[in-house]
């Protein structure tokens, strides 16, 4: 009994197709050998034919019977390849010329051309005649001796069924090795799904070297995995993250009210106890909530939103905020913005990344330090925030927008780790992206997006979407 | 394009062509079984008498003397009918009837 499964497997299927092409192929090849050499020598007996008869009604016109009487014998004793045949018969069907015994009773139809048994010197063989009509109730038979096309149409015959014979072996075998070729790709690539299935992340698909579409596959998934590794890497980052940076506030929290119920013996005392829990716990919140806005940058649903705008006066009124900030702190703020920035995206997103910078050059500058905002248009749309603090080890840069990533120079520094994140999240859904560079000394970042007619034309596909964690 | 459809459109063009090269044979007819062969009258001792006379009447009425390949030919031809060798015998006249009528000019169609 045959195996059901055999028939909806791709291997089976695969090697079918390979055969069912193979032997249309191998039938094609045979029409247009049959056409080219068996059809040809029928066209060229059929032309001959023709051309004969044409010739002959022309010598009928000219010299009416005795002409074509005496073309015909003569044709007859010029015919070298001897394998002419003619015969002119009178209203009653009786000889006048020609080289056949007799009339054929079954050639009844003019134009149309019959096969015919002759015998030649006491042998069988094969011609191919044509009846034609003549004014004066004459007819006139003409034909060619066709048993040599015979003998190499049954010769072609021959081959070509030999050959149909080996078409289908090689078929059969060629099925079977594509099936089992297809079958030892896939078997590749499903133990490794297998194994990642039972938790073995490190597994990856096999190549072979050949650099074909297989191991065009093989890459395609080994990097998919390794994505989904990183991901996963990063996922893992972020709840110990969460794990290890919410605790301190929400055991200070905890502590706290616990404190106060157990020892506080005036209701003022109870008080402040409650509101410095709560702002403990306010804090908790605002990390959450930044979470959940870089979540949803990541997710993209904020470009239905992109316009055109101008993010000069973005600038001046970020600087007008951070201004007063910086000067209480002894901190010098310097702007210098062209004054047009012609960006595409989104104002608020665009606004709140520009302030993260501001306020971690201002968070992190020394008294008496510069902080300087530059924003220029040359092919794409620059605002650099630079700064005279710690700034950042180079390599530490690459890690530096990772959620909760908190430098060894900012320990000592309030904050949760999530700024940067966020900016480099708004930059990649305008399709730019957030360069850290060394200000020697201080940090140098560079929120760098497309102009408007490049971010325009790119396609929302192509939008990095959930590129980090 | 799925597979399927591939090969069924290639089967679909070969059709035609299988139907044209395998069908379009060039006899409307068969021959009555009864009837049997038809004799061919030019491949007969006759016929090769018939031919040698043709021979000899264009070298006689020919101005100069004929070709020695045609005075071979003829020859050959005749002996080779007399022996019963009946078509080479007839091949050889015909090619000596041909290059008589072509080396006296005479036009015969």
């Amino acid at each position: 009994m045959i195996d059901r499964t055999l028939f909806r497997s791709a291997g089976f299927r695969f090697g079918a197709i390979y055969a069912l092409l193979l032997a249309i192929s191998a039938t094609a090849l045979a029409l247009f050998l049959w056409w080219a050499t068996a059809g040809l020598l029928d066209r060229q007996t059929e032309a001959a034919i023709n051309a004969d008869a044409q010739d002959l009604s022309e010598r009928w016109a000219e010299g009416g019977l005795a002409s074509l009487i005496v073309t015909i014998e003569g044709r007859l004793a010029q015919n070298i390849d001897d394998d002419a045949i003619y015969f002119l018969a009178d209203r009653s069907m009786r000889r006048v010329a020609g080289n056949l015994e007799r009339w054929p009773s079954h050639v009844t139809t003019p134009g149309t051309l019959y096969e015919l048994q002759v015998m030649r010197a006491g042998m069988r063989s094969l011609a191919n005649v044509q009846r034609f009509d003549l004014p004066g109730g004459f007819h006139l038979l003409i034909g060619r001796d066709v048993q040599a096309m015979a003998q190499l149409r049954r010769l072609l015959t021959d081959a070509l069924l030999w050959a149909i014979v080996v078409v289908v072996l090689m078929a059969t075998v060629g099925a079977l090795v594509v099936r089992n070729l297809f079958r030892r790709t896939l078997a590749n690539i499903s133990a490794t799904a297998t194994a990642i299935a039972a938790g073995d992340f490190a597994r990856r698909v096999k190549l072979t070297g050949r650099g074909d579409e297989f191991d065009q596959i093989a890459e395609v998934i080994n990097d998919m995995l390794e994505r989904i590794g990183r991901l996963m890497d990063g996922v893992r980052q972020v709840s110990n993250a969460i794990a290890h940076d919410l605790r301190t506030p929400i055991t200070r929290a905890r502590t706290r009210l616990e404190d106060a119920a157990l020892h506080a013996d005036t209701p003022e005392a109870l008080r402040a106890a409650i509101e410095r829990a709560t702002t403990d716990l306010d804090g908790i919140v605002a990390v959450f909530q930044a979470l959940l806005r870089i979540s949803e940058i990541e997710a993209g649903s904020r470009r239905s939103s992109f316009t055109r705008i101008d993010i000069a006066p973005l600038l001046a009124q970020v600087e007008e905020l951070y201004g007063p900030l910086a000067e209480e702190r002894g901190i010098s703020l310097v702007a210098r913005t062209a004054a047009e920035v012609p960006a595409y995206g989104d104002k608020a997103l665009i606004q709140q990344a520009v302030a993260n910078l501001l306020d971690n050059a201002v968070k992190f500058s020394l008294p008496g330090g510069t902080v300087r905002l530059n924003a220029s248009v040359a092919g794409r749309v620059e605002v650099a925030v630079s700064d005279q603090g710690p700034g950042i080890p180079a390599s530490e840069r690459v890690k530096a927008t990772d959620r909760f990533y908190r430098g060894e120079t900012a320990r000592s520094t309030p904050g949760s780790g999530l700024g940067l994140s966020l900016v480099a999240a708004v930059a990649h859904l305008h399709g730019g992206e957030l360069r850290l560079e060394d200000n020697a000394p201080g940090l140098r970042a560079v929120l760098v997006l497309p102009i408007p007619e490049e971010a325009e034309a790119r396609p929302a596909a192509l939008q990095p979407k959930h590129d980090f964690i | 394009m799925h597979p399927a459809r591939v090969i069924l459109l290639a089967g679909l063009a070969l059709a035609p062509g299988a139907w044209f090269t395998t069908t379009r044979r060039p006899v409307a007819a068969q021959q009555a079984r009864d009837s049997g062969p038809i004799e061919i009258t030019t491949d007969t001792p006759e016929y090769c008498l018939y031919l040698r006379d043709r021979v000899h009447d264009l070298v006689h009425l020919a101005a100069s003397p004929p070709p020695k390949e045609v005075t071979d030919l003829s020859t050959e031809g005749q002996r080779m009918c007399d022996q019963g060798q009946t078509r080479g015998g007839i091949m050889r006249l015909r090619r000596a009837l041909i290059l008589m009528i072509h080396n006296s000019g005479t036009t015969q169609r």
